[in-house]
């Protein structure tokens, strides 16, 4: 039978932070010094040797884990008679045989499920942990197992505890796709070499890798347009002309760059530092007058830019890409916490609240040396977002208090609208009334011509008679 | 969900539930769409949430490559199904003296199951997954499959 390539005595991984709850594990890679990672080799199927990640190194044919407790509590907690451990066993061992079978082929929960005697729920969880954790199905590969995690809205990666980071370098190739939404990598990338994977900024902020990984596990790469190709200064004029003519046409100005798509020239654009700063070769001084013209041309264009979208500094500019992925609420409080989290170490000037760069930075596992660097640079943004925060507040208030005054209004209305209906029923009412006592006298009238001319046939007769 | 006595006795009526251990009903599915034909069957736990019933039927269609219209199909007939034993669940259940008769005549890819025994209505410890295992290891039966479809059979006799 095949044996497995498993460091002995299972050693605890390190505790669960406690605000699990799901069965969807948030791994904790077991801290090791060294990347204890049995790299994944496409398995040989004449091989005894089966892999699995160092994560999952506590597993044993014989003994259930106390993460296997954790994550498929069902079987453990006595609610159910015939939800034992021993039953748990038997599904786990069964399922993993029955993939050791075929190891280079994942299997499918469908077989499995019809070959185990139970109930399929039950069946089905064991399958997803023991998945999750690559005690099956486990080829190293890069396929995500998209669907199921958006099933099972798995969001939780992007906050994990920072361990150490991978310590091997990453080769930056020219084209990177991203192994998750299968798009090209642009910007910036995160690299997993581990697990031989390549995800976009998009992907990895919202989670979307295989379960069994960690965001520590991969390892920022920017790859900006300059690292395919440079832009050189002439094209960059070129930009900023056709930027002036043309506005907001993209089309137009990829045209008049020439060689470039509209995506490059956009992204070259955002990433073109303000008019000031633009030092270089003597053609600078042109071009600081164009970009000043521009600049005043679009102020609108920069405003709407995030102030973070300065990019002479690359950390920045990943900064304002995450942060307007993630939204002004989040980016806050991520911020504030990673602001104490620099407090403490050792920096005293970021008492201040609130801002994305400090936040994104750390989450970007960047060293305290490059912190304490680009610390002066954030504190200008920080002024600079603050600003706009508060715009934005006021602008907010003022609409809120608009509503409200609009809402008062109506209300008046209303209750004018009431006292006037009242008072037309009223009228009603009393217009019936005068009808009736009309009918009622032309009623009486009548009456009385009728009763008097015979009054007066009876008197005549009575007179004749008489 | 489970009665208050393990042991019903001949007189006692028992709030309707699988007479096994573990309250799990079977299902089978036998759908046919656009000439496609996929027939099923296992067991299900009933306390699972209803959730799980479409999470159950896209891993199977995605597993098995079927068209994805088989989803609706497969989670409508699981829910009838189960929506069927939960209506007999609030209706009392008359456990006499029940010893049945089980048949098993089936068929799981190449083997043949013929079989003919009694089992005990009133005992709630019964088991037929336990019953399912033990018949495979002691017929020396290769086939996986049959493990299965011996408990589903069982519990199908066992819910009439």
């Amino acid at each position: 039978m095949a044996s497995d390539v498993v460091t002995p005595p299972p050693s605890k991984p390190s505790p669960e932070t406690p605000s699990t709850t799901t069965a969807t594990p948030t791994v904790d890679p077991p801290p090791s010094t060294t990347p204890v990672t049995i790299t994944p080799r496409p398995p040989e199927p004449e091989a005894d040797v089966i892999h699995i990640p160092s994560y999952s190194r506590w597993f044993s044919w014989n003994g259930i884990h106390e993460c296997e407790a954790r994550f498929v509590p069902e079987f453990f907690d006595g609610r159910s008679t015939s939800k034992n451990p021993r039953v748990y066993k038997y599904y786990r061992n069964a399922i993993i045989k029955r993939f050791r079978e075929n190891p280079t082929r994942k299997i499918t929960f469908t077989e499995v499920r019809k070959t185990i005697v139970g109930d399929v729920g039950s069946i089905r969880r064991v399958f997803d942990f023991l998945e999750a954790w690559g005690l099956i199905n486990y080829t190293g590969g890069s396929t995500a197992k998209q669907p199921q995690l958006k099933w099972e809205d798995k969001e939780t990666k992007a906050a994990a505890a920072a361990q150490g980071g991978d310590s091997t370098d990453v080769t930056v190739a020219k084209k990177r796709f991203c192994s998750g939404c299968k798009t090209p990598c642009s910007i910036a990338c995160f690299a997993s070499d581990k697990h031989d994977m390549t995800l976009c900024a998009r992907c990895y902020v919202r989670g979307n890798y295989r379960v069994g990984l960690n965001s520590t596990d991969f390892k920022r790469v920017e790859i900006s347009e300059e690292a395919k190709t440079d832009w050189t200064d002439k094209e960059t004029l070129q930009l900023l002309e056709a930027i002036m003519h043309y506005g907001d046409d993209w089309k137009k100005v990829a045209e008049h760059v020439g060689g470039r798509s509209v995506k490059e020239c956009v992204a070259r654009f955002i990433k073109l530092p303000v008019g000031e700063q633009f030092d270089g070769p003597p053609e600078s001084t042109e071009l600081d007058i164009e970009l000043g013209v521009k600049n005043e041309a679009n102020p609108t264009k920069r405003a709407r830019l995030s102030p973070l979208a300065d990019a002479s500094n690359p950390i920045l500019a990943q900064a304002a890409f995450l942060s307007t992925l993630v939204g002004v609420d989040v980016a806050e409080v991520a911020a504030r916490a990673a602001v104490t989290a620099l407090s403490d170490l050792g920096d005293e000037k970021h008492q201040e609240s609130s801002k994305a760069p400090p936040s994104i930075t750390k989450l970007l596992e960047s060293d305290n040396a490059s912190n304490v660097n680009n610390l002066d640079s954030t504190e200008e943004a920080l002024v600079e977002a603050k600003l706009q925060l508060e715009k934005e507040e006021d602008e907010l208030e003022k609409a809120i208090s608009g509503i409200t005054a609009e809402a008062n209004e109506i209300e008046d209305k209303i209750v004018h609208f009431e006292e006037f209906d009242l008072q037309m029923e009223r009228k009603l009412q009393q217009l019936q009334q005068l009808q009736n006592l009309l009918y009622f006298d032309q009623l009486t009238l009548l009456f009385h011509k009728t009763a008097a001319p015979k009054v007066v046939e009876n008197t005549g007769e009575a007179m004749k008679s008489e | 969900m489970k009665s208050h006595a393990a042991w019903g006795t001949s007189k006692n009526a028992v709030k309707f539930r699988i007479p096994t251990a573990d309250n799990l009903v079977p299902i089978r599915l036998d759908i046919e769409i656009d000439g496609q034909r996929f027939r099923d069957a296992f067991i299900w736990n009933p306390s699972d949430p209803d959730s799980e019933i479409v999470v159950f039927a896209k891993r199977t269609v995605k597993d098995l490559k079927l068209p994805p219209a088989f989803i609706t199909q497969i989670a409508q007939s699981i829910q009838t199904q189960l929506t069927e034993f939960r209506s007999y669940e609030g209706q009392d259940m008359y456990t006499g003296e029940k010893v049945v008769p089980i048949k098993l005549d089936l068929r799981v890819n190449h083997t043949l199951i013929k079989d003919h025994f009694l089992w005990d209505l009133n005992n709630f410890e019964s088991d037929p997954e336990e019953f399912a295992k033990t018949f495979c290891k002691d017929m020396d039966i290769e086939d996986p499959e049959v493990g299965p479809a011996i408990a589903i059979a069982i519990r199908e006799q066992l819910y009439e």
